[in-house]
């Protein structure tokens, strides 16, 4: 019991010195420059579903989101807390519904650009150049999450959770070769578009990033672009060789057809056997959504035969 | 075209003829199919000839020829083919060289449906699918033929029920693509027309279904040469064409939909390969519907061999359909340019309405325009119920006002713009139907702005109205270099509109089948939103509004003798054609102001001054005045309910507009032709 009385109190202690830190100003950098904060934001509203992600991440509950049933379509993990309000669709927000809230910061991510002038009429805008083609989408992920600890005044949460991810990509990985042995193969990721043609994750990928960390290299060389992706022909997948290993995102609609095809059992890499769905798991998300995804792509990779 | 000459032609002599330009036709088409081969395979000649023969595939490469190039090659000559004979068909029953399966509205059928079972249906098996996709396509062709008639087959009656379904359904398709983006992002490919194949599935598939086009090309030019004689020459020979006719109308709409199920949104082709094998000299009934299977299958496998080889230099898939349009729209006006002469002059009459302007009716706009107003300014969505109405008006605070007044602005002069244009237009053209929309002129501007974000890179929000009024420009010195010799007939510049938004359609599905956001930006420009106009924006449109009107109230006079005659017009002393040039340069810019500040806008040209004139608007001046005033009701009221209707999403106005007035113009086809 003494022993828990001193650990609530070096937590409250720990508590009381992040507020203490909380009420001074505080200073973040997004795509357009430096914005400086007097305290804390308290009541904020996100418009993209990436950095909605990170703010609950973050145990930040937001004010107000849009379209939060896309988001739980969609995004899924995490869940945005009751009493959230949605305040529309993510092209055209409901800025009426936004001013009610009276909100601290508005987070704004890719595609939204054009509404910062209006929306900087209601609450200070963050605006965060969160895919490019220009960098690689997972590490600015990162970067995006540990900003916005700091301007929530949850570094430590932002550190603790990223940290724990890293240490789980070090577990995964373990997995990996205690099933597979010292060589870890090579592996491609797409998701079927039809069944003549699937869109592949390519260098600057979330997914692609999270392979290789597990320490996975890469099969195919796709280039980056804004959200990772690259649309080819199926039949681009017959230069994977029989020792490369193909993992597909689920849902796949009507794809069992295309498996029973000639063409697609005549791929090596279908003749060897390596290839394997993957769990619905959403792939332009924020920081976190790395773990999901790192977990689902093992899962996957653990049910083919060395 | 004048088939009792033809007819009467000795027959040898023709033939000789012919039999050369099929010859050269199949050795193109042979030189095609090699090509095609060669591209999509890494196998030699000998080697590909002896897996024809039957020689059991063993290699990779092998089975990738046998699976994939091969059933490719099929389907696009089965397509192709299909698609021009059902062309060629279409075209002779009704004498309408611009009629074929995507002027009918066939695709846009098949694309709500799919795009409907996508979202409310995802689980439903790929087969379901495929009926559904033919389903839709049936529906839509048969609500159009139902629409146009029997008499308006012939002429534009039956383009602009074609142009309205598709732009109806276009909208309502657009509308649930924005609500749920995502769903249906499996769809794009076949939007875009694609057609690789992973075995012989869809060949197994579409074979069978494609069998009935023997029946076409046996028992159709019979009936065909017979209707070149004109109904009465059929009937003293002892043909009743009707029934003949209808048979051949469900057989060549079986075909349509079932290739369209197929591999997707692959236009032109049916529209632009019998009036190529008319012009090279294909003439009686058999021989156009021949040739024009043969050009189809050969146009449709080149086309698909330069997609394919632009695919390998892309780093992304440049879809089949996307090929077919880029090279099929230009080629398409230069085809048809000639045909379309003056002829066209469908004249139809001006709806029935009262005999003036009553008093009343001169307070109703007026007074439709306040309530809109203060329905838009004061409104709280959400804080509306049926038992308390009035609590939902509240006098709005400064941001929201703010907020409010832009969107009110750019609604009204919208409505105002398209109006004017569509106004002008009508009487330009001595056409009721004629519309700004459908005549290709914001499509200009649209196609600008689309082709700016896709090429050039950046946000279509950002890309302004100086590309705007480029692209318009570059529509009107298009109309006006291929519509002085036809005195801008409404014929050639249909024939634009078509092509323009066909380009339009083939851009946009290419962006969206790459699978990027920057898709879902365009389509929400392209459905027509007031949210993002800015307060300047809002000022700037409507200063340009109100030079516009007052320049159109300028040009009335023109505008009376004008669409009195010509010949009335030269005998007071005006240039009929400097008249006409100046007004149409108006046309444009409207479109191009409203089209740059808003996104395109549908139907409201066309039933603003119809509404106008059903008020009893029926001389130039009062109609000048009332259309603006309708067209303004017409916005405002579409932006107000798209605001409200789904609370706090939104839909954009332009869409709105779009279903309101689709539904209202179909009613109106249907209603001429009822009477």
């Amino acid at each position: 019991m003494v022993i828990r009385g001193v650990f609530r109190f070096f937590v409250l202690l720990l508590a009381g010195l992040l507020c203490g830190q909380a009420l001074g100003a505080v200073t973040i950098t997004d795509a357009r420059g430096e914005h400086t904060f007097d305290s804390t934001p308290q009541r904020v509203v996100t418009l993209s579903w990436a950095m909605t992600e990170d703010v609950v991440e973050l145990g930040v509950k937001p004010v107000g989101v849009a379209d939060i049933d896309g988001y739980h379509t969609w995004v899924v993990r995490p869940s945005i807390p009751e009493g959230v309000a949605d305040i529309g669709t993510r092209d055209e927000p409901s800025i009426e519904e936004l001013a009610a809230l009276k909100p601290d910061v508005i987070i704004l991510a890719n595609g939204q650009e054009d509404l910062i002038d209006r929306l900087e009429q209601v609450a200070p805008v963050l605006y965060f150049d969160a895919f490019s083609a220009d960098h690689n989408n997972a590490t600015v992920a990162r970067r995006i999450f540990r900003k916005l600890g700091h301007l929530f005044g949850k570094e430590d949460v932002a550190e603790q959770k990223l940290a724990a991810m890293d240490t789980r990509f070090d577990t995964l990985k373990q997995q990996l070769h205690a099933h597979f042995g010292t060589d870890l193969p090579r592996v491609a990721n797409i998701r079927f578009n039809n069944n003549a043609v699937v869109f592949v994750y390519g260098e600057n990928a979330m997914s692609s990033y999270v392979l290789r960390e597990l320490g996975l290299a890469s099969a195919l060389d796709i280039p980056p672009s804004q959200w990772g992706v690259t649309q080819k022909k199926m039949v681009t997948l017959s230069t994977l060789k029989a020792d490369d290993v193909l993992l597909y995102f689920k849902p796949a609609p009507g794809v069992e057809k295309l498996f029973e095809s000639p063409l697609w059992q005549a791929m090596p890499v279908v003749k060897a056997g390596h290839v394997a769905g993957v769990v619905s798991t959403w792939s332009y998300g924020g920081a976190l959504s790395l773990r999901y995804l790192a977990e689902a792509m093992t899962d996957a990779l653990l049910t083919i035969e060395p | 075209m004048s088939g009792t000459d033809t007819l009467a032609s000795p027959r040898p002599a023709l033939w000789q003829g012919a039999a050369g330009r099929y010859l050269a036709a199949l050795a193109v088409l042979l030189l095609a199919l090699l090509w095609h081969l060669h591209l999509n395979s890494t196998l030699s000649l000998s080697q590909q000839w002896s897996l024809i023969l039957g020689r059991a595939p063993e290699t990779f490469d092998d089975i990738q020829f046998v699976y994939a190039a091969l059933p490719r090659v099929v389907l696009a000559i089965l397509v192709g083919a299909v698609m021009a004979l059902v062309g060629s068909l279409l075209q002779q029953v009704t004498q309408n060289p611009l009629l074929s399966p995507m002027t009918l509205g066939a695709a846009s059928g098949a694309w709500l449906a799919l795009v409907c079972v996508s979202v409310w249906w995802p689980d439903l098996a790929p087969d379901g699918r495929s009926w559904f996709a033919l389903g839709g396509a049936v529906a839509s062709v048969v609500l159009v033929l139902l629409i146009a008639g029997r008499s308006g087959l012939s002429g534009l009656p039956v383009i602009l029920a074609g142009m309205a379904t598709h732009i109806l359904m276009g909208a309502v398709a657009t509308a649930v693509i924005l609500l749920n983006q995502y769903a249906t992002q499996n769809l794009f490919i076949w939007g875009a027309g694609d057609l690789t194949q992973t075995d012989w599935s869809w060949v197994q598939w579409l074979l069978p279904k494609l069998s009935v086009a023997l029946l076409v090309l046996l028992i159709a030019p019979r009936p065909l040469a017979l209707l070149r004689l004109g109904d009465a020459g059929a009937g003293a020979r002892g043909l009743s064409t009707g029934p003949i006719l209808i048979v051949l109308l469900m057989l060549s709409l079986w075909l349509v939909a079932s290739a369209i199920t197929a591999v997707g949104v692959i236009s032109f082709i049916g529209l632009i390969t019998p009036n190529i094998a008319r012009s090279m000299g294909a003439r009686t009934p058999r021989d156009e519907l021949c040739f024009s299977l043969l050009l189809g299958a050969t146009g449709l496998l080149l086309t698909d061999s330069l997609a394919v080889m632009a695919s390998d230099w892309l780093p992304d898939l440049l879809p089949s359909g996307t090929a077919v349009a880029l090279i099929g729209a230009p080629a398409l006006i230069w085809f048809v340019r000639r045909k379309l002469s003056a002829k066209d002059q469908t004249a139809l009459q001006l709806p029935e309405g009262a005999a003036r302007v009553s008093r009343w009716s001169w307070w109703l706009a007026p007074v439709a325009v306040m309530v809109l107003v203060i329905l838009g300014l004061c409104f709280v969505p959400d804080a509306f119920s049926w038992r308390q109405p009035w609590v939902a008006f509240q006098w709005p605070s400064d941001l929201v006002l703010s907020l409010r007044w832009p969107r009110l602005v750019t609604a009204a002069c919208a409505g105002v713009g398209m109006a004017l244009a569509g106004l002008i237009l009508q009487r330009l053209i001595r056409n009721p139907l004629a519309s700004p929309d459908i005549l290709g002129m914001s499509a200009g501007a649209t196609f600008a702005l689309v082709a700016f974000t896709v090429f050039i890179g950046g946000s279509i929000h950002e890309a302004g109205p100086f590309v705007a009024f480029a692209g318009s420009a570059g529509v009107l010195v298009l109309l006006l270099l291929l519509g002085r010799r036809a005195h801008y007939a409404p014929g050639i510049m249909i024939l634009v509109g078509i092509s323009l938004s066909a380009l339009i359609e083939a851009l946009v599905q290419f962006v969206l089948a790459k699978g990027s956001d920057q898709a879902y930006a365009i389509i929400g420009w392209l459905s027509g939103s007031t949210y993002r106009v800015s307060d300047a924006e809002a000022l700037w449109f409507a200063g340009g509004t109100v030079l516009l009107f007052g320049l159109s109230l300028a040009t009335g006079r023109w505008l009376t003798l004008i669409s009195a005659g010509d010949h009335m017009a030269q005998a007071r002393g005006l240039n009929a054609s400097r008249a006409r040039l100046v007004l149409l340069v108006l046309v444009c810019a409207c479109c191009a102001l409203v089209t740059a500040l808003m996104g395109p806008i549908a139907f409201v040209g066309l039933l603003a001054p119809h509404v106008a004139t059903l008020m009893g608007a029926r001389k130039v001046w009062p109609q000048l005045w009332l259309a603006p005033l309708v067209g303004m009701v017409l916005m405002l009221f579409s932006d107000w309910l798209g605001w409200v209707l789904l609370y706090p999403k939104q839909m954009p106005a332009g869409t709105l507009a779009a279903i309101l007035g689709g539904s209202y113009f179909i009613y109106l086809l249907a209603r001429r032709r009822l009477r």
